[in-house]
């Protein structure tokens, strides 16, 4: 059994006052392994971001269903939606999304604090992600002090220390200069290569590139996915860039 | 087409950042009111025919320069308020190629709008308002009501005139700031990513400090004197004191929960602590200024309130009886016999002659000098050198003899010769015995709670001590050497004699002039001398005062409590606007919407409460300082201040609650917003 079971999903917006409606995703079906490092390439405006919110439960779907681990999304209720977002993935935003009130160490202790844990039990769980992300000498410090690439390091790591079966990460090279981006990426790959299921969604190649599979999104509907094979990051930068110019001139399904 | 370009842009300005102005038309427009209805009032020709109307128009004329000061300072805090938020969007006209000069003409026409329509609505409403606030005045000093609507184009002017240049000087700090800060500056400095705030023990710690100094002397303070002149160093104590605790030490408080593990990493905790240390440092400002107005208002409430409730009692103090005749005898042989004999006849003969039985008698003599009490010695002293040298120890000293005593008490004191009945207006006295000198020493046979009504004692700064002696002469013959640098001896003789009849207030104060008249024939040869005071004279007086001083009190109040409103509004915007991000990323990190909307609830009912906790503090603490100055008003009534305050704090609580449940709204509207987009 697949980790993400993602079947027939469609998400239709409908204006307040149910004037006009947008079809953000037609039919998506997809799925996700256990230890895959998947990357979803779209044009803005190609339904993205509306497929993340989906796969994150924060939006619930017009029709089809994400299935997480055999478990129907749209069958939690409520209330236990964010406790079941805590416990189940883990997020990294473009815009890092950490809380400036906070110290990295407490930013990246939030998931758990909410869920009860010791202060000893998060302590020990930090240290190895913190090693591994080089934050180590950086937990003290606040947001404001820190750049970029560290910012979002420390969201990787708020991520991960809820071991999550997922990872989900919305552009999260966006904001980066391109050193950032390769530390990232690197981490990434790294973190996967550890047994960590990661899902990114991006437009840039370059972060497609580092992912074991790409699927293509246009027009609400998965046009296209690659795999890896053997290819090495700048194989599949070549390939990917081909697809994408497919896409944009309006080519037929490869 | 260019001609209604600036002002169009302010229009829609204004129009787009309503949530913002609105409040700030309001307050502006509230204080131009409030300005011209105290301005209406301080000339108004129905107000200075009351009686002590001419001490309520100068009261007034006062209260106006202080709103005039606060409605300046406030009008500037609001303003800065406004112009950080708007400092975005005049980024992007700079951007978009619009000089700082063009932007600057944009806000000379935002506020010559706000400055027109706050005048116009808030003088519009002050005419309306103003007969209103007359007829309540007149209504406070029992006066002739009259309905007639009269407009005060003084007053008109002079409002406009100082809000005219109140408007100037907000214009031109907008200005100030404008030319300061680059296009780039003014687009980002919304969400210039702010440092969390240390922990400053050294401020938190003062902070503590002066407030706590400011307490110990409010409290510890026993003379009215020195609480009048301290009175004013305790306030100051009590601001920075309560800014410093509210803005460091909040933080440090803060600082030093998170420092405790076990409490701080807890879901309730973890959130709520963090962001209130990370909030106080910008809103503790706005918080304590909230804390201080609050302060001020029940200060000003409770104390003028009791002042004017109590101001019978004052007035009855102040002269115990209807007429009050206090005469200055030439020498103390003239307590024995004599001239004082003839005056008494005198009045009495003339009481006979108008049919006035009186149906109450003070008659006494007495001996007074000012003395420096030590332990059980009283050093006698001149009058001069008391005023000039105001300590503690100091006492205005009265012996009077125990027949005169029981005579006017209606008592049957028995004393031996070498005894004493004391009587102390303020304090107590607990030695055995009193001495004023050798040979002039009195064993005390008993205290007194009471004393014959007496207006000097009740009026005087300084506390007094009656000594009551079985013999007058006898016991005051060792002290008559004693003289003042001067020459003159320290004692003086004075005969009081009070009388109440049933006569009607204005016949009352005929014979007052009637026996006066009297007196004065006989000046010279019979006494240094006499003063004669009705009280009906005096009421009016009394109640121009105290009704004038509540009714400022009132009016000051109102301007405060618009102030501290405003403020509790814009702290709930703001602070709406800071969560709504922080909202949406705890939402996607896993909070519930139970879990986040208990967290900020807990944390904006802990930061809301801080001010009205703070001035409950800060007035219980006052309470002894405050009754102390009451008393130079001759109020010395505790149930009555300890009623008012009590009164005027659950008034200002439920009020305060009212406010917050619909600025509460606002917050909750951004938040929720916030939401809907997401």
């Amino acid at each position: 059994m697949s980790l993400l079971e993602v079947s027939g999903l469609k998400k239709v917006y409908t204006t307040r006052f149910g004037g006009s409606s947008v079809e953000a995703l037609r039919n998506v079906n997809f799925s996700v392994e256990q230890g895959e490092y998947v990357a979803i390439m779209g044009e803005s405006g190609s339904g993205k971001t509306t497929l993340l919110n989906l796969l994150a439960a924060l939006d619930r779907p017009t029709a089809g269903q994400v299935l997480l681990n055999g478990r129907d999304l749209s069958q939690i209720k409520d209330s236990e939606l964010a406790l079941f977002r805590r416990e189940n993935l883990g997020f990294v935003f473009q815009e890092f999304n950490l809380l400036d009130n906070f110290s990295l160490e407490d930013n990246i202790y939030l998931p758990l604090v909410l869920s009860g844990e010791s202060y000893t039990e998060m302590h020990s769980r930090l240290q190895p992600i913190a090693r591994q992300l080089g934050l180590t000498e950086l937990l003290k410090k606040y947001p404001y002090e820190l750049s970029g690439g560290q910012k979002q390091r420390a969201a990787v790591a708020r991520a991960m220390i809820t071991d999550p079966r997922l990872i989900l990460a919305d552009e999260p090279t966006g904001a980066l200069d391109s050193r950032a981006t390769d530390e990232l990426l690197r981490l990434f790959g790294e973190v996967n290569r550890q047994g960590q299921t990661v899902l990114m969604v991006t437009h840039s190649v370059r972060a497609a590139s580092t992912a074991g599979r790409v699927l293509f999104i246009k027009d609400g509907e998965v046009f296209h996915q690659l795999y890896r094979g053997d290819s090495t990051d700048e194989q599949l930068y070549q390939k990917i860039s081909h697809t994408l110019t497919l896409l944009a001139t309006g080519g037929d399904r490869a | 087409m260019k001609i209604g370009f600036y002002p169009r842009l302010a229009l829609d300005g204004i129009r787009k950042n309503r949530r913002m102005y609105i409040p700030y038309l309001l307050t502006c427009a509230g204080m131009v009111m409030m300005e011209y209805i105290i301005l209406f009032l301080s000339c108004s020709g129905t107000v200075k025919h009351l009686s002590g109307g001419r001490t309520i128009a100068a009261m007034m004329e006062l209260g106006g320069w202080v709103i005039a000061l606060f409605a300046c300072l406030f009008l500037f805090y609001t303003n800065s308020f406004l112009i950080r938020r708007r400092k975005k969007e005049f980024g992007l006209y700079n951007i978009l190629g619009m000089g700082k000069r063009h932007i600057g003409l944009i806000l000379l026409w935002e506020t010559l709008l706000v400055a027109a329509v706050s005048l116009l609505t808030g003088l519009a409403c002050g005419i309306a308002v103003s007969k209103l606030a007359e007829l309540g005045l007149v209504n406070l000093m029992r006066g002739g009501v009259d309905y007639a609507v009269s407009v005060s184009w003084r007053s008109i002017g002079v409002t406009a005139a100082l809000f005219g240049v109140i408007f100037v000087l907000l214009f031109l700090n907008a200005l100030r700031q404008l030319r300061f800060s680059s296009a780039i500056a003014l687009l980002r400095s919304e969400n210039t990513g702010e440092k969390p705030p240390r922990a400053n023990w050294v401020a938190g710690g003062l902070g503590l400090l002066i407030l706590a100094a400011a307490y110990v002397i409010a409290v510890s303070v026993q003379d009215p004197l020195a609480a009048l002149l301290l009175f004013f160093v305790a306030v100051l104590m009590v601001i920075v004191g309560t800014y410093l605790l509210m803005i460091a030490g909040s933080v440090t408080l803060c600082r030093l929960l998170q420092h405790s593990r076990r409490y701080y990493y807890r879901p309730n905790h973890f959130v709520s602590v963090s962001s209130m240390a990370y909030r106080m440092k910008r809103n503790g400002a706005g918080l304590a200024s909230i804390c201080i107005l609050a302060t001020m208002v029940l200060v000003t409430l409770s104390s003028t309130a009791s002042l004017f409730f109590g101001a019978e009692d004052s007035l009855h103090s102040r002269y115990p009886r209807q007429l009050n005749a206090a005469t200055g005898l030439h020498s103390l042989d003239d307590l024995a016999d004599g001239p004082m004999q003839t005056l008494r006849a005198a009045w009495t003969e003339q009481l006979d002659e108008a049919g006035v039985t009186p149906t109450a008698v003070d008659d006494y003599r007495c001996a007074t000098a000012a003395g420096q009490l030590f332990g059980s010695q009283m050093k006698l002293i001149g009058q001069d050198g008391m005023y000039s040298n105001m300590d503690s120890n100091y006492y205005s000293v009265y012996f009077v003899p125990l027949s005169d005593y029981n005579a006017s008490m209606g008592t049957h004191e028995t004393l031996q010769p070498g005894e004493a009945l004391i009587y102390l207006s303020r304090g107590s006295y607990n030695e055995p015995q009193i001495s004023f000198g050798p040979d002039c020493v009195f064993s005390v046979a008993g205290k007194l709670d009471r004393f014959i009504g007496n207006g000097d004692i009740a009026m005087n700064v300084i506390p007094s001590m009656v000594v009551v002696v079985p013999d007058l002469m006898a016991a005051i013959q060792p002290l008559r050497s004693l003289k003042d640098d001067s020459g003159e001896t320290l004692l003086e003789a004075m005969w009081y004699l009070g009388l109440d009849t049933d006569l009607t207030p204005e016949e009352q104060s005929e014979l007052g002039m009637e026996l006066g008249n009297l007196a004065a024939n006989y000046k010279w040869c019979m006494y240094k001398w006499c003063m004669i005071s009705s009280r009906e004279d005096n009421r009016a007086d009394f109640y121009g005062t105290y009704g004038g001083l509540f009714y400022l009190g009132i009016l000051l109040s109102v301007v405060f409590l618009f102030a501290a409103v405003l403020m509790i509004y814009y702290k709930q915007l703001s602070e709406g606007y800071e969560d709504q991000a922080r909202f949406e990323i705890m939402q996607k990190v896993g909070m519930t919407k139970k879990e986040i909307r208990r967290s900020i609830n807990s944390q904006l009912l802990t930061v809301f409460y801080l001010p009205l906790i703070g001035a409950g503090l800060h007035l219980s603490f006052a309470f002894p300082m405050i009754h102390k100055l009451l008393l130079l008003f001759n109020l010395n009534n505790v149930r009555l201040f300890a009623a008012t305050t009590a009164i005027s704090f659950a008034v200002f609580a439920l009020f305060y609650a009212l406010v917050y449940r619909i600025t509460s709204n606002a917050y909750y509207h951004i938040v929720s917003g916030a939401r809907a987009e997401a």
